[in-house]
């Protein structure tokens, strides 16, 4: 199951075509959580590692996908001094990701882009890695084909993402 | 040798590289009598699949390829390589298959970069085959891994910045051209891959094929060609009518000529009724064959009228 919370107000629209993607994409049930109080002591842009770390537990099962949403910046991440445009964060094979739409203009008109980044982050929580292909919503986010794209995976991406999905149902 | 070394020092705790199996902690050390002989083993845990163990025999550490983690300065030169314009894999996929396997195996760290960095450069000139785009997967994600835990830091920062130097921001990928590849010296076997990968594109045809194909297509246009001009003639004659009519054609009707076969059937007709063979004097036979069938014909016609007489009286 994947769960969507939000640390900010969204449109309802907006988040049930959100979750309508993600169970079109995953065919894994997909609802909203509802808005989740932001851990204290957070001032923007938020570290987005952190917020995710501290971030409230919404799951019910263990094996639950959770996606947090928020409207606020993310600090951007320096790794071995190079710099990583941040829109959202994952733990790789694991269960949270972070998603912001703070550089997505007009949200609500742009939910296939918040869609693709959303795509992008819980693709990872199942341990798919970037793509090649730029149609593919696993292809790298800051890149201009990237905003241009539909909210959907490659063929090879939506097998990997599946044959996990199979092996993590018990 | 260096590396060899510093996989035969292994203790107890250390987090090691298996060659294509990705990151594995040392649990123990056990020893284990086969076949009257006594043998010692690491056991190592594999990271992704904590459940399973792998016994590896301490003589064959290094043969096998086993080492430990890279370091913060290794990573920093596979930064630089991928940065780097490096040269281009082979168009030959064999080559370039067996390059990448050895890489994977026994090249460490820089060699999964070099397989990840030589197939993203060459998914700029055509989308890899589903082999290769698995190979890329597998090196990616073992280089990730890699490079996460020799930094310390989460997986998606890894290979975000990875990634970051591999697809610059804002900026697209370059397209290449077979041009480039070749000017290293590789060998131009794209007809292979396209076949290979199931594309669209034209089947590559022997010479020989070709040329038949070539002459075959010429032969049809010229008969086509031909008819339309004995056509014509007969079409502006007959109005608008019989040009429709002409159109109305099948475009292989020219074909038919070649695929009939008269002339064997006075032959074959020869044979069953002088029961000589036709092959010694085909003229005889031919001749000897219309004789044949004027008398069967001349013998089946009164055989025919005669019911016919029978039912008038």
């Amino acid at each position: 199951m994947i769960r969507v919370a939000t640390f900010d107000e969204y449109e309802p629209a907006l988040v049930k075509q959100l979750c309508k993607v993600l169970y079109q994409a995953f065919a894994v049930g997909t609802e909203h959580v509802g808005m989740v109080p932001l851990p204290a002591g957070f001032a923007e842009p938020y570290s987005a590692h952190e917020l995710l770390v501290k971030a409230p537990v919404v799951q019910a099962y263990q094996d639950d996908k959770v996606l947090y949403l928020t409207a606020k910046k993310l600090a951007p991440r320096k790794v071995s001094g190079i710099e990583i445009p941040t829109t959202g964060v994952s733990e790789y094979d694991h269960q949270r990701a972070l998603v912001s739409s703070a550089h997505i203009k007009n949200v609500t008109d742009n939910a296939t882009l918040l869609a693709r980044y959303a795509l992008q982050e819980i693709g990872h929580t199942w341990g798919v890695h970037h793509c090649l292909d730029h149609r593919c919503s696993m292809y790298p986010p800051w890149t201009p084909s990237f905003l241009e794209g539909e909210a959907i995976f490659c063929t090879f991406c939506r097998e990997a993402s599946e044959k996990k999905i199979r092996l993590a149902k018990s | 040798m260096a590396e060899a070394q510093k996989a035969l020092l292994l203790a107890v705790g250390d987090r090691v590289v298996y060659p294509n199996q990705g990151l594995c902690k040392v649990t123990g050390v056990q020893a284990m009598e086969i076949a009257n002989q006594k043998h010692s083993f690491f056991l190592l845990q594999p990271e992704e699949d904590p459940s399973s163990t792998i016994r590896v025999p301490q003589a064959k550490v290094a043969s096998i390829g086993i080492r430990k983690i890279g370091d913060a300065s290794e990573v920093q030169g596979v930064i630089a390589f991928l940065k780097s314009d490096s040269d281009k894999a082979s168009l030959d996929w064999k080559a370039r298959a067996r390059t990448n396997v050895e890489r994977m195996a026994t090249g460490g760290l820089i060699g999964l970069a070099e397989v990840v960095k030589g197939l993203q450069v060459l998914s700029e000139l055509r989308p890899l085959p589903p082999k290769e785009r698995a190979l890329y997967n597998d090196a990616r994600h073992l280089l990730v891994t890699e490079i996460s835990a020799a930094l310390n830091v989460p997986a998606c920062d890894a290979e975000d910045m990875m990634d970051v130097v591999l697809f610059a921001p804002g900026k697209e990928r370059p397209k290449r051209t077979a041009e480039e590849f070749r000017a290293q010296g590789g060998e131009d076997d794209l007809a292979i891959g396209d076949d290979l990968m199931g594309l669209d594109g034209d089947v590559p045809l022997d010479d020989s094929e070709e040329g038949a194909g070539a002459s075959e297509e010429t032969s049809e246009e010229n008969a086509e060609e031909s008819d339309e001009g004995e056509e014509a003639p007969k079409a502006a004659a007959a109005g608008k009518k019989a040009k429709a009519a002409d159109s109305a054609k099948p475009t292989k009707a020219p074909k038919e000529p070649k695929a009939f076969k008269a002339p064997k059937e006075p032959k074959a007709a020869a044979f069953a009724a002088t029961g000589k063979k036709t092959t010694a004097a085909p003229k005889k036979a031919a001749a000897a064959g219309k004789a044949a069938l004027a008398k069967a014909a001349a013998k089946a016609a009164p055989a025919k009228k005669k019911p016919a007489a029978k039912k008038k009286k």
